[in-house]
């Protein structure tokens, strides 16, 4: 503790930035676990009840349950978007061809909107831990280089290369590479995992939203 | 929409909390860590031991390495025996050089052999020569301290004691000069005379004489320097001066004033 206590202020800067990143990188880390993990259960149970239930009404009405899962959301928006399409057809009775593809299309239109939103909310803040594991190591580096270069100052002023005289200069100097690590790795691996877990929620929003448009055309074209 | 944002929002602000806290007891760990195992950093003082001061003839006056208390321990050794039996062991070294490597030359018979033997010899017998120069100066000194010690000018002018405190200011400088030597030219030289108070303190430092060497120079200043630090106070609290030749094979008292 006496180490980081008794280095220059440039140091002990640079390792109040570490310390910030840090603690901001293992708050994203912690919320986008609980978000992710979340998301994941609640679309597996979310898939189970859409696949058991024969209506889209049934559905809609106790779809609050899965409130965290992106697929709902997908549902919503594709639902809201049907309902509209049907009114709007039901209303106006015009030819039932050109205002069924249109229909498709614009379910089709919102289920897209829907994903890159669902996208941009889970993608939220992932951007912070990269930085912070790509750029940490070299803040920590300048806190390093900057503690060696007051060190050898001091060097330079006292005229003596004892160890004595090196070594607490160069310690406090090296802590601050040893802070950006300790801040860098937990978020590049965390920044990692969270990419696969993503890559396969996206994966599941585009096969819900295939399956979704195929059961509106079939539903649509059998009618 | 709008509530599971609200959501999103508390969930952040928690594990942002949860990872502060986090942090903090982390930090309150390794301090607990640090205190609760100390670190033992201590460095190690050089304990000089002073073998020019070793065999004080009289303890009491000139041993300025020896603290107050120490002096009753050191058994008083005899005054003449180790004097004199390093100059009958130095004289003879000189005799045997010189028959061994004189006849050695003549007695080869190709011309470049005998001429590469003398110049060996030559080198060799200047070297010996320098360092029998250097032994002979030692005890020269050492003889001049003894002869006044026991003259009995017993703290007339500090003599006696002065020259002891002058081998212990040589040997401080001779342990600092071989830690910032460096030099430039070939055969640097640097006479300086070195005035310390009656504190301990080194008071002036004058260079009388020099080859010429800026980074030798340098090198004796930052030496003088770094030795200055571990001067004890001169005997009997007397104002001491005296001349050092440096060179960077070593220490030389010059001519004390």
């Amino acid at each position: 503790m006496a180490i980081i206590l008794g280095a220059g202020i440039v140091v002990k800067l640079v390792l109040l930035l570490l310390l910030s990143f840090s603690i901001v990188s293992w708050a994203i880390i912690l919320f986008k676990f609980f978000q992710v993990q979340r998301a994941k259960n609640e679309s597996e149970r979310f898939m189970d009840f859409f696949w058991k239930s024969k209506r889209f009404d049934s559905i809609a009405s106790q779809v609050e349950r899965f409130a965290n899962s992106p697929l709902t959301v997908l549902f919503n928006e594709g639902y809201s978007e049907l309902k509209k399409v049907v009114d709007s057809d039901s209303k106006s009775d015009g030819s039932a061809l050109s205002t069924d593809l249109g229909g498709v299309e614009n379910v089709s239109r919102a289920l897209r909107r829907a994903t890159n939103s669902e996208i941009t909310r889970l993608e939220k803040y992932l951007t912070f831990l990269a930085t912070t594991g790509s750029t940490s190591p070299f803040i920590g580096l300048f806190g390093t280089v900057w503690g060696i270069m007051t060190a050898f100052e001091g060097i330079g002023k006292t005229g003596s290369a004892s160890l004595a005289v090196v070594a607490p200069g160069i310690a406090e100097a090296l802590i601050a590479t040893a802070i950006g690590l300790v801040a860098a790795i937990p978020a590049v691996m965390a920044y990692n995992h969270f990419q696969h877990k993503l890559r396969v929620l996206i994966n599941e929003m585009d096969s819900f939203s295939t399956e979704f448009l195929n059961i509106v055309q079939r539903n649509i074209a059998g009618k | 929409m709008n509530s599971r944002v609200a959501q999103i929002d508390t969930g952040a602000g928690v594990s942002f909390i949860v990872s502060a806290v986090i942090h903090l007891a982390v930090f309150l760990l390794l301090a607990w860590w640090g205190q609760q195992f100390p670190q033992q950093m201590t460095i190690q003082e050089t304990y000089y031991v002073d073998v020019v001061n070793m065999p004080a003839n009289a303890p009491q006056s000139g041993g300025s390495t020896q603290k107050p208390g120490e002096s009753a321990a050191v058994p008083p050794t005899p005054v003449a025996a180790p004097v004199m039996a390093i100059p009958s062991k130095v004289k003879a070294v000189p005799k045997i050089t010189a028959k061994s490597s004189r006849p050695a030359a003549p007695d080869e018979s190709a011309v470049t052999e005998s001429a590469f033997a003398e110049r060996l010899t030559r080198l060799e017998s200047s070297s010996e020569a320098r360092r029998e120069e250097a032994i002979l100066e030692k005890i020269r000194n050492k003889v001049k301290s003894a002869n006044l010690s026991k003259a009995g000018a017993q703290g007339a002018a500090g003599v006696e004691a002065g020259s002891r405190y002058a081998d212990y200011i040589k040997s401080r400088l001779e342990d600092a000069l071989k830690v910032t030597s460096s030099y430039r030219s070939k055969r640097p030289e640097v006479a300086v005379r070195l005035t310390i108070a009656a504190d301990g303190k080194l008071s002036r430092m004058k260079i009388e004489r020099s080859s010429g060497d800026a980074t030798f120079e340098l090198a004796v200043r930052r030496a003088i320097d770094l030795a200055s630090e571990k001067f004890t106070v001169p005997p009997n609290h007397a104002v001491f001066e005296n001349g050092f030749i440096f060179k960077p094979e070593g220490i030389s008292n010059g001519p004390s004033r």
